[in-house]
């Protein structure tokens, strides 16, 4: 079925861009400060959507799959950027930890939804894998970011935790156990607290655009469910990579605690 | 007829930068032996690299040269785990984990089996002077000098043959202080441990005996016998005393 989507015009979306314009006016009356910054953000917002909409056509009307490999490498490129430059002190080895961690994570989730669930064919299908990947980058993104962020919170403040069980003659990787459990944990409750409410405060993002295409919405809560699932299985896959990798770094081959990287 | 449990030869250590070349240096070229049953002190002003040398003793830190020998056996060559249990490092403020006294002595990896019977807990708790009732509190409750001996006793029960102590009294109030030097002459005296302790208590030093080795900004200034030390040392060690006293007041 196909209710047929309104076409946005240009003179549309001019007066969307009146909602940003009061807030201009708030952010004025209030002396906020924030008009240049809302000024550059609606013209990024723009430019970037635009960029992006041109792409994904190009692509969506090429179908080939190397084309769409390219656009998943340059994704994961920009992910692995972004949750290296969230962590809160620089290590050596950060960008081929969190590409690797991003990489693993979103391959394997990738695959078996594409693969096993979904069963899109050709597995290329830019209409599936594209969206599809993208949403588990981001919260492979964001959660190794967040994990990995604790992690270098909870060592700088329990390093002498993390020494005295080496003294007791633990091995590095026993000794940082905790630290990375409580790593973990922070980067996995918020995703199984959005399980908990899904739906009932605000209707998810990719949820809203199927029913807005037209999608029936039994079906588009089917995609839902599957998405939250894969989204779970994603911040579990990339956090846990990335917080034993990079506790790895803290560590030595000699069960020592790296104190110079703290 | 001597017996070394620790011989340090031109022992050096910098830490490395975070790009290009090591940072200053911490320790220059220290030489010292520690024999089976013997005790040694580290004192020197604060920053002298003390607390760095212990911990290269048990190889927490990695000496950027020099060989550190325990039992005969480059430490190299040891796993590090056994290594630490041989020679078990308490360190300068107490760690204790969560849970019971209990608990945070039958702390230990999973693959070191040994003795952790009610009796020998209550037995490691009295070699420190602690009451055995103690066992059942919430580490968290007790109080620093109860704390510290705990982290002593918990050392304690994984047997080693030196006890590496990172100023044992330095958060102690002045009767635990007499406390935890008094547990640690004792052990020396009755369980044959080698001891090698930084300190800055006089008290502790004589009472431990053995030798003492002066370090200023990473160098040894001195390695003497602790009975005959020269008028510099016994000056440094009364300011030590007065600089204590003044804290305490």
């Amino acid at each position: 079925m196909s209710a047929g989507v309104v076409d946005l015009t240009l003179w549309q979306l001019a007066l969307a861009l009146l909602l940003v314009a009061a807030v201009a006016i708030v952010s004025i009356r209030q002396v906020l400060g924030l008009e240049r910054d809302l000024l550059l953000g609606s013209i990024r917002t723009i430019v970037q959507l635009y960029g992006v909409g041109l792409i994904l056509a190009a692509v969506f009307a090429a179908a080939r799959w190397y084309w769409v490999v390219l656009i998943l490498v340059v994704m994961t490129g920009v992910a692995t950027h972004a949750a290296v430059s969230r962590l809160p002190k620089p290590i050596p080895g950060a960008y081929r930890i969190a590409a690797v961690s991003l990489f693993v994570s979103t391959g394997v989730t990738l695959a078996y939804v594409i693969g096993v669930v979904v069963q899109v064919g050709p597995w290329y299908e830019p209409q599936y894998i594209i969206p599809i990947a993208g949403m588990i980058l981001g919260s492979s993104m964001t959660s190794a970011a967040l994990a990995g962020d604790r992690l270098q919170g909870e060592l700088r403040v329990r390093a002498a935790e993390v020494e005295t069980r080496l003294a007791l003659g633990f091995s590095g990787r026993e000794a940082v156990q905790p630290l990375v459990r409580s790593a973990l944990r922070a980067a996995m409750i918020p995703v199984v607290n959005g399980m908990m409410t899904v739906g009932l405060v605000q209707l998810p993002g990719m949820m809203t655009g199927q029913i807005l295409a037209g999608s029936s919405p039994l079906l588009a809560i089917r995609y839902q469910i599957v998405v939250v699932f894969m989204q779970a299985a994603a911040t579990a896959l990339a956090s846990l990579f990335f917080v034993r990798l990079i506790a790895g770094r803290y560590l030595t081959p000699a069960h020592q605690l790296r104190r110079y990287l703290l | 007829m001597s017996d070394p449990i620790f011989e340090i030869e031109h022992l050096s250590l910098a830490y490395p930068g975070r790009r290009g070349p090591p940072m200053a240096p911490i320790l220059k070229d220290v030489s010292f032996t520690v024999e089976r049953g013997g005790a040694l002190t580290l004192v020197g002003p604060s920053g002298s690299g003390k607390s760095s040398l212990l911990r290269c003793l048990n190889r927490l830190e990695e000496p950027t040269a020099g060989t550190v020998r325990f039992e005969g056996r480059d430490i190299q060559a040891l796993d590090p785990r056994r290594l630490r249990r041989g020679a078990a490092l308490v360190m300068q403020t107490p760690v204790v984990f969560e849970g019971t006294v209990r608990d945070n002595l039958r702390i230990r990896p999973a693959d070191v089996d040994g003795d952790l019977s009610e009796a020998r807990l209550g037995q490691a708790l009295a070699d420190v002077g602690l009451e055995g009732e103690l066992l059942d509190r919430d580490a968290a409750t007790l109080s620093g000098g109860e704390k510290q001996r705990v982290t002593i006793a918990r050392a304690l029960l994984g047997d080693p043959r030196a006890l590496l102590l990172d100023e044992p009294t330095s958060a102690l109030d002045p009767p635990n202080a007499a406390l935890v030097v008094e547990t640690v002459s004792r052990l020396r005296e009755t369980r044959g441990l080698s001891i090698v302790a930084v300190t800055h208590q006089p008290e502790l030093v004589r009472r431990l005996g053995g030798m003492l080795l002066y370090l200023v900004k990473g160098e040894m200034q001195a390695y003497e016998r602790v009975g005959d030390l020269d008028v510099r040392l016994q000056a440094f060690l009364a300011g030590e005393r007065a600089a204590g006293v003044a804290d305490a007041s």
